[in-house]
């Protein structure tokens, strides 16, 4: 479905990406994990056409998007949830929404979805008429979620949305992107926290200073040694985890 | 039972009314409050006949055209653009012109005013729309001195520091406007058609895009919004009005000179918008009259009178960030 090859990506001359290749297949949950700075937002954002690429290419359902403005990007069916949340602050949960589906041109199916969406996840209906600004990091990150959905994407890529949250909502945060999964949303995750993230995702890529350092299945790679030792501490017996 | 149905009732509702305009109570304080508005503003030249007084009225009208257009820019899309007072000179410089030398009508040099206006901002806007913040500001700013700059030194085109002097008295449909009460009514038209406008665009889609773009661009963007498309747009819709208010400065005053056009009316117009409201259509215009009566009513002071401008501005900065009437403040 996602098809990246020998990506080069940067900001002016400062090179970030250096031939980064991955794959999300149709219906796959795939995990980006690595390290503060290693390219993972700047790789997100090359996909989702916020920065432009200088080589290689990136494919989408068999089609060449690497040149696609982002506007054009999120018609193709890819949803970008940034980093940092950035709801609209001053608009209310359900104006959030409603800008989701900025590109939409059905508005029954934009007011089914948002009911979708606010029963999907209760306390946004709870708090739809509320501004975002207003609402808890996790609330805003589930928002952030939410309004990614509504554009309908095959693909949904998600930049380090357990960022800054409470254990307790990191694990409610992965639930639902498990449940998003199941739904049969393509889904391309970005994690710092690399242990919880290898739980959830079928496969996973590790990057480092901009390359892909290894990947694999997702269970393996949480039982490789690299892994225990890079990124999750000591070397455990994981079995003995919970 | 999940927790979401409880709440689901409630939403529906506020969906369906979201997809009918507006509940018919606000409706009708809407219609209400217009139809005010615009009965006092009919009937002000029968009741108030001075003619200092119909002469402030036509300034107030100049600068609520020029505020309402510099909010779209301001207000909606977060832009702080330095330069409206360059598009507002355009606008009355080319209608002089054409009206002196080439002997065009008022209406097809207004027109021709406001076209050249926005194929000037498209200038700016282009390369300006690729920069934020700042540099943004500077640009503008450089554009504003630029074009006062021209206007001062070309004297053969532009008369120079003297200006154009003689612009002859506009005809509409035939009719010729020559007394306050008549440029009143005319002036009251032309604001008539930038408020009616600029609504139909903020209620529309480019409204929210431009909304989204000034709350997070970044977002604005993931959510297939072509942000650099929305802020030229936002920008070459404000410029043209200011040009038509600057058309209408010039057959009104019947001279234009550079120093109708300096930095500091583009500032006066930011203070008039941030005081009145950013983001809310029609709160510019509490600025507009505000700063107006503030400055005539000190005009014995004469330049100290700028300490009051600018302490009202501080103390509703301090008090009111959002401006009187605003919906918006600028972000910490």
């Amino acid at each position: 479905m996602l098809k990246v090859e020998s990506l080069v990506a940067g900001y002016g001359n400062i090179k970030v990406l250096h031939q980064i290749s991955i794959e999300v297949g149709k219906g796959e949950l795939v995990a980006v994990l690595g390290a503060n700075g290693a390219g993972k937002t700047t790789l997100l954002k090359t996909i989702s056409g916020l920065i432009k690429a200088s080589a290689g290419t990136v494919r989408f359902d068999n089609a060449d998007i690497t040149r696609y403005p982002a506007e054009k990007i999120v018609g193709a069916g890819i949803s970008h949830v940034p980093e940092g949340r950035n709801v609209f602050a001053r608009s209310t949960v359900l104006v959030n929404l409603e800008m989701g589906a900025f590109l939409r041109q059905d508005k029954a199916g934009v007011k089914n979805d948002i009911e979708k969406y606010l029963a999907m996840f209760p306390i946004l209906g709870e708090r739809h008429a509320q501004l975002a600004g207003t609402l808890s990091g996790g609330e805003q990150q589930m928002l952030a979620i939410a309004r990614g959905l509504m554009s309908r994407p095959k693909l949904l890529l998600l930049d380090e949305p357990s960022m800054g949250l409470a254990p307790f909502l990191v694990n409610e945060i992965m639930k639902i992107i498990k449940e998003l999964h199941r739904e049969g949303i393509s889904i391309l995750l970005i994690e710092q926290n690399v242990h919880k993230a290898l739980k959830v995702t079928q496969r996973a890529y590790v990057m480092e200073l901009g390359q892909i350092r290894r990947h694999g299945k997702s269970m393996e790679l949480l039982e490789s040694d690299v892994i225990q030792k890079s990124y999750l501490g000591e070397k455990q017996n994981p079995k003995r985890r919970a | 039972m999940p927790e979401g149905t409880v709440h689901e009732a409630e939403v529906h509702a506020v969906l369906s009314a979201r997809s009918k305009p507006r509940s018919n109570g606000t409706i009708k304080k809407k219609v209400v409050g217009l139809s005010a508005a615009l009965v006092i503003a009919l009937v002000l030249p029968q009741v108030v006949t001075n003619t200092y007084w119909l002469g402030l009225l036509n300034f107030l009208i100049i600068y609520s055209i020029l505020c309402l257009s510099l909010n779209l820019i301001l207000g909606f899309t977060g832009l702080l653009s330095l330069g409206h007072a360059a598009f507002y000179g355009i606008g009355a410089y080319t209608t002089a012109i054409l009206m002196t030398r080439y002997h065009v009508g008022f209406l097809p040099a207004m027109l021709a005013s406001a076209m050249l206006a926005l194929v000037f901002s498209l200038f700016l806007g282009i390369p300006a729309s690729k920069v934020r913040g700042d540099y943004f500001t500077l640009l503008t700013i450089a554009f504003g001195e630029i074009f006062r700059l021209i206007a001062q030194a070309w004297i053969g085109f532009t008369g120079g520091a003297m200006g154009i002097v003689g612009i002859p008295i506009p005809k509409v449909f035939g009719m010729p406007i020559r007394t306050e009460t008549q440029f009143y009514y005319l002036g009251l038209i032309l604001l008539a058609i930038t408020f009616v406008c600029l609504t139909i665009i903020v209620q529309s889609r480019i409204g929210r895009a431009l909304i989204a773009i000034r709350e997070d661009e970044l977002a604005a963007k993931s959510m297939g919004i072509n942000t650099p498309w929305y802020i030229i747009m936002a920008f070459t819709i404000g410029s043209f009005f200011a040009a038509v208010a600057g058309s209408f400065l010039a057959v009104y005053q019947t001279t234009v000179t550079p120093s109708n056009f300096r930095l500091e009316e583009s500032c006066l117009m930011i203070i008039m918008v941030i005081v009145g409201g950013m983001g809310n259509l029609w709160a510019p215009l509490a600025g507009v009259l505000i700063m107006t009566l503030a400055t005539e009513m000190f005009r014995s002071l004469a330049e100290y009178r700028m300490l009051i401008i600018g302490g009202i501005m501080m103390l509703v900065l301090l008090f009111r960030p959002q401006g009187i009437f605003g919906s918006s403040a600028f972000k910490d």
